[in-house]
C-alpha cells in the first residue's frame, strides 16, 4: 500500500515527474502526428481515386474498346455492379482565353470524355462542381470574402443554377435554349484562380472583369492516333461551363471534362466507314470506341468482388466479339495476366499509393526510434530519481518494505509517467492535428508584427528580471531566466525575419490540404508503446533501487 | 500517553506469556559478530567478535569512540546489513535471524524492531502523520489498509499526540525543528508496536536540552516496558541507560 502513497507522492510534490511526463507527452504527439498525417494522406489518395474513378476501371488505352455499350449492357445486369460509364481519355492543348489580345496562352491538359449523366452516377462528379448556388448552410459557413458569395450576389440564385446545371450536362445553353458543347476544367487549369487562405477560390481581376472561367470559350487541341500516314490535329471549341474541385492537385491541375462524343471525335474513335487503301468504302463499320468504362459497385460490395464479376463480364464481351466477324478488326487482350485491363480503383491508382504506403512505413520506423529515445528519456530521468531517493531506499528498508516492494514504487512511476504522458501526448496531438491547416497557413503567413513586437517586449523584461534576480546571488535562477530571455529573443528575431514558408506545396503532396483526421489505431498504439517503454525504462532504475544497500543509502547525507 | 503506556505493557505481557519465557529472559543478542568492510583493496575489520545480550525490558547503551563501530553492531542486531560469512549471529527470541527468509527478515524489521537515526530520516514528501503511520503500511496490501485504515491513522495520531504533536500532523518534516523531527521518528518506530527500539545516536544531532527531552521520552517508553538498544558516543547520554557497555577494538566489553 505504501507504493501508491509514495508514488502519488513522488509525482505530486517535485518537478522532475512533470519533465518526463512533458518528454512521453512529446514523443507520442509526434508520433501520431506523423503518422495521423500519412495516414490521412493515404486515405485521401485512396478515396479521391474512387470519387475521381469509381470502384473498377475496365481500359484498353489509345485504341479503345469497341462496341463499348455491349459490354456496358453486360455490366449493368451484373446485380453488383450499380452504375457503369464509358469514357475516352486523352491529352491536348487548351488554348485559354487569357490574356488581353491575340496571343493567347495554352495549357496542356488531359481531357475526360463522358456520358455526362451515366458519369455522375458513377463518379462524385456532381459533388465536385465548385459554381453552383450553395445551401443555406453552406452560405453561413462561407467567409465574407467567397468569390462565390459575390457571384450569387452579381447572377442571382437562377443563373447561378443554371451554371451549375451546365456543368452536370457538359453543354451550354444560351437564352435561346441553343445547345453547344461544354467543357468543364479543373479548377488549377487555369492560373487565374487563386486560391485563397479559407481554401476557397477567387478568379484574378483582369481589365474586363474577373477571369471567371465559366463565361469564356476555349479550344482544344488533340491529336488523334490511328492508321492514317500524317497525323494531322483535331480541334474542337467549348465553352467552359464549370469549374470542378477534386482536391487532388494533380487531377485538378490538369483535368478537364468534355462530352464524349467531342473526346471520340477529336481521337477519331467514333463511329466511322472503314475505307481500303484506295479510299474506297469497304462496307464494314469501325464502331465507337472508349478507352475507359468506369464501374461503380452497389452498396456493401467490395471493389475486388465487382472486379471478379466484371472481369467475367468482360471476358464473355470478348468472345462474343471474337465470334462477330464483322467487328473482329483486332484481338482485345484478356482481363488477366500481362496487360490486364480490369482493374480496381485502387490497383488503378498503384502508382500513387505504393510509394506512399512505402513512405509511411518507413516514417513508422523511423519514428519507432522515438520510443527508443522516450524509454531512454525515462531511465536516464528515474535513474536521477532512483539517486535523488537512496535514502528513502534505506529508511523504506529499515521499516521492512521489501526489494520486491521498492521496485514496485518506481515501476508504478514509470507506469504512470508513461500513461498520464500518452494521455496529455494524445490531447496535444489531437490539437495540432485537428489545426493542422490552421498552424501551416500561419507558418506560410508572414509573422504580425504584434507577435514579434510582443515577443522582444518580454524578452526585455526578462532581460530586466534576470539582472534583477544577479542582484539575490543565487545563480540557478539567473541561468534559467537568462535561457528565457534568449529564447523570447530568438523567437522574436525568428518571427521577424520570417517572411511564410509553405512546406506543404499542393503541386509536391497531390493535396491542396493536409489531412486532420486522427488515426484512431495509430493512437492507440503509440499511447500503449508509450507506456510499455516507460516501464521499459523504469525496470533498470527500480532493479537499481531495490539492490541499493541500505546501510550506505542511510548513510547517504 | 496512558493508553501508549497500557498498550506497550500489555503487548510484550502477551508476547512474554506466549513464549512461556520470564520477563527478565534474553530477547535480542548478538553472538561473536565479525563485519569487515572493504575500501578499496583494503579489507577493514570493524567488528571482531562483538557479542552482546539484551534482556525483556532493558535498556542498554553502546558507548564507544566515532568509528568504533557501534552504528554496525546496530545495523547488524537489526537486520538492516548482515555479518561476515560464518561471522557470528544475531539471535531475535530465541530464532537466528540469519536464517530466516526474507520476507521473514522483513516482517522482523518491521514489526518487531523500531529504528531511530542520528539524521532523524524523515521522507520529506510526506507529513508528519503518513510519515509515522509508514511503518504500518508497509506490512499491509492495499485492502489490508483500507479495512485497517482508522485504526492505523488512530495509533499514528495518538502516539504524536502523546509526544506533544498534535497540532504538527499535516506539517512537512523540513517545517519541524530537530526535536519535533525526532519525535517523530520516534513515533515511526513505535507505531507497530515493536520490541525493540534501535536507537543510533539519537540525540546526536540535537541541542543539549532537546537531546534530554528526547532521552526522556525514550526513559518514559522504557518505564513502560519497551526494550532499548542505544548507541552513542556521549558517555553523560549513556549513563541514562540501565546498563552501559563499551565497544572498543571491535569488541564489547563490561
Amino acid at each position: 500500500m505504501y507504493h501508491v502513497l509514495l508514488t502519488n507522492r513522488y509525482l505530486t510534490t517535485r518537478v522532475i515527474p512533470l519533465i518526463a511526463v512533458a518528454a512521453v507527452a512529446l514523443c507520442v504527439a509526434l508520433v501520431i502526428i506523423v503518422v495521423s498525417v500519412m495516414t490521412g494522406f493515404l486515405d485521401m489518395v485512396k478515396n479521391s481515386g474512387r470519387t475521381l474513378m469509381g470502384d473498377v476501371v475496365v481500359s484498353y488505352p489509345v485504341s479503345g474498346l469497341p462496341h463499348y455499350d455491349r459490354l456496358i449492357e453486360r455490366i449493368g445486369v451484373l446485380p453488383e455492379a450499380e452504375a457503369a460509364t464509358p469514357l475516352v481519355d486523352g491529352w491536348g492543348l487548351l488554348k485559354m482565353p487569357y490574356p488581353e489580345g491575340p496571343d493567347k496562352e495554352t495549357e496542356t491538359v488531359q481531357f475526360w470524355a463522358v456520358e455526362p449523366e451515366s458519369f455522375a452516377a458513377v463518379t462524385g462528379f456532381r459533388q465536385t462542381l465548385y459554381w453552383r448556388p450553395p445551401e443555406a448552410e453552406e452560405l453561413e459557413a462561407m467567409g465574407e470574402g467567397d468569390f462565390r458569395r459575390d457571384l450569387l450576389d452579381a447572377l442571382g440564385e437562377e443563373d447561378l443554377q443554371r451554371v451549375y446545371e451546365d456543368g452536370l450536362r457538359l453543354e451550354y445553353r444560351d437564352a435561346e435554349r441553343r445547345a453547344t458543347p461544354g467543357v468543364v476544367l479543373g479548377m488549377h487549369v487555369s492560373v487565374g484562380n487563386q486560391r485563397q487562405k479559407d481554401g476557397s477560390y477567387r478568379p484574378i481581376l483582369g481589365p474586363r472583369g474577373y477571369w471567371w472561367m465559366p463565361k469564356y470559350e476555349v479550344i482544344l487541341t488533340a491529336v488523334p492516333v490511328d492508321s492514317a500516314v500524317s497525323i494531322e490535329p483535331e480541334s474542337a471549341a467549348l465553352r467552359v461551363v464549370n469549374e470542378f474541385v477534386s482536391g487532388v492537385f494533380l487531377i485538378d491541375d490538369k483535368r478537364i471534362i468534355i462530352p464524349l462524343e467531342v473526346g471520340q471525335n477529336l481521337l477519331h474513335l467514333d463511329e466511322a466507314q472503314i475505307v481500303d487503301e484506295d479510299g474506297e468504302e469497304t462496307g464494314f463499320i469501325d464502331p465507337a470506341r472508349a478507352t475507359m468504362v468506369l464501374v461503380r459497385a452497389a452498396d456493401g460490395v467490395t471493389p475486388d468482388a465487382l472486379r471478379e464479376k466484371v472481369a467475367d463480364a468482360y471476358e464473355e464481351f470478348r468472345g462474343e466479339l471474337l465470334a462477330d466477324q464483322s467487328v473482329s478488326l483486332e484481338v482485345l487482350p484478356p482481363a488477366e495476366g500481362f496487360g490486364a485491363v480490369v482493374q480496381t480503383w485502387l490497383q488503378q491508382q498503384q502508382q500513387f499509393i505504393a510509394p506512399i504506403e512505402k513512405e509511411r512505413e518507413l516514417m513508422r520506423v523511423l519514428f519507432s526510434i522515438v520510443y527508443l529515445v522516450c524509454a531512454g528519456l525515462v531511465l536516464s530521468i528515474f535513474w536521477a530519481i532512483v539517486y535523488e531517493k537512496t535514502r528513502d531506499i534505506g529508511i523504506l528498508r529499515s521499516v521492512g518494505a521489501s526489494r520486491a516492494g521498492i521496485s514496485l514504487i518506481f515501476l508504478r512511476y514509470g507506469a504512470i509517467i508513461g500513461a498520464v504522458g500518452s494521455v496529455v501526448g494524445l490531447g496535444l496531438a489531437y490539437l495540432i492535428v485537428r489545426n493542422i491547416n490552421a498552424i501551416h497557413g500561419a507558418m506560410g503567413a508572414e509573422a504580425p508584427r504584434w507577435l514579434w513586437v510582443s515577443m522582444f517586449v518580454f524578452a526585455g523584461l526578462a532581460l530586466l528580471w534576470t539582472l534583477w534576480r544577479t542582484r539575490k546571488g543565487l545563480l540557478l535562477p539567473v541561468v534559467v531566466w537568462a535561457l528565457v530571455t534568449i529564447i523570447l529573443l530568438g523567437l522574436g528575431i525568428a518571427l521577424f525575419f520570417h517572411k511564410g514558408t509553405l512546406i506543404w506545396d499542393p503541386s509536391v503532396y497531390y493535396f491542396s490540404e493536409i489531412p486532420n483526421h486522427l488515426d484512431p489505431f495509430t493512437a492507440v498504439t503509440t499511447m500503449i508503446g508509450a507506456v510499455v517503454f516507460s516501464v521499459l525504462g523504469a525496470f533498470f532504475p527500480a532493479a537499481k533501487a531495490a539492490d541499493t544497500d541500505p546501510v550506505k543509502a542511510l548513510r547517504y547525507e | 500517553m496512558s493508553d501508549v503506556a497500557t498498550d506497550q505493557r500489555e503487548r510484550s505481557g502477551d508476547a512474554t506469556r506466549s513464549r512461556g519465557r520470564p520477563a527478565s529472559g534474553t530477547l535480542l543478542s548478538a553472538v561473536n559478530l565479525h563485519k569487515t568492510y572493504r575500501l578499496g583493496r583494503v579489507d577493514v575489520p570493524v567488528l571482531k567478535g562483538a557479542s552482546l545480550e539484551v534482556r525483556q525490558g532493558e535498556w542498554v547503551a553502546v558507548h564507544g569512540a566515532s568509528g568504533s563501530g557501534k552504528s554496525t553492531l546496530l545495523h547488524l542486531m537489526g537486520d538492516l546489513d548482515r555479518p561476515d560469512e560464518s561471522g557470528g549471529e544475531v539471535c531475535f527470541d530465541g530464532r537466528t535471524i540469519n536464517a530466516m527468509t526474507r520476507g521473514q527478515r522483513n516482517r522482523y524489521r518491521n514489526r518487531s524492531i523500531g529504528f531511530v537515526f542520528q539524521f532523524y530520516h524523515l521522507l520529506p514528501e510526506l507529513n508528519v502523520l503518513e510519515n509515522t503511520f509508514l511503518p504500518a503500511l508497509v506490512g499491509l496490501t492495499r485492502f489490508g489498509y483500507y479495512a485497517h485504515r482508522a485504526e492505523i491513522r488512530g495509533r499514528a495520531a495518538e502516539l504524536l499526540a502523546a509526544f506533544g504533536l498534535d497540532h504538527r500532523l499535516a506539517h512537512r518534516p523540513r517545517e519541524l525543528s530537530g526535536g519535533e523531527r525526532q519525535r517523530v521518528a520516534i513515533a515511526r518506530a513505535l507505531v507497530n508496536r515493536p520490541q525493540v527500539l534501535l536507537a543510533d545516536e539519537p540525540t546526536g544531532n540535537l541541542d543539549e536540552k532537546t537531546g534530554a527531552e528526547i532521552l526522556d521520552l525514550l526513559a518514559e517508553q522504557h518505564k513502560n516496558g519497551l526494550t532499548i538498544v542505544m548507541v552513542t558516543h556521549d558517555r553523560a547520554i549513556a549513563d541514562r541507560a540501565d546498563r552501559v557497555v563499551e565497544l572498543h577494538d571491535g569488541k564489547v566489553v563490561g
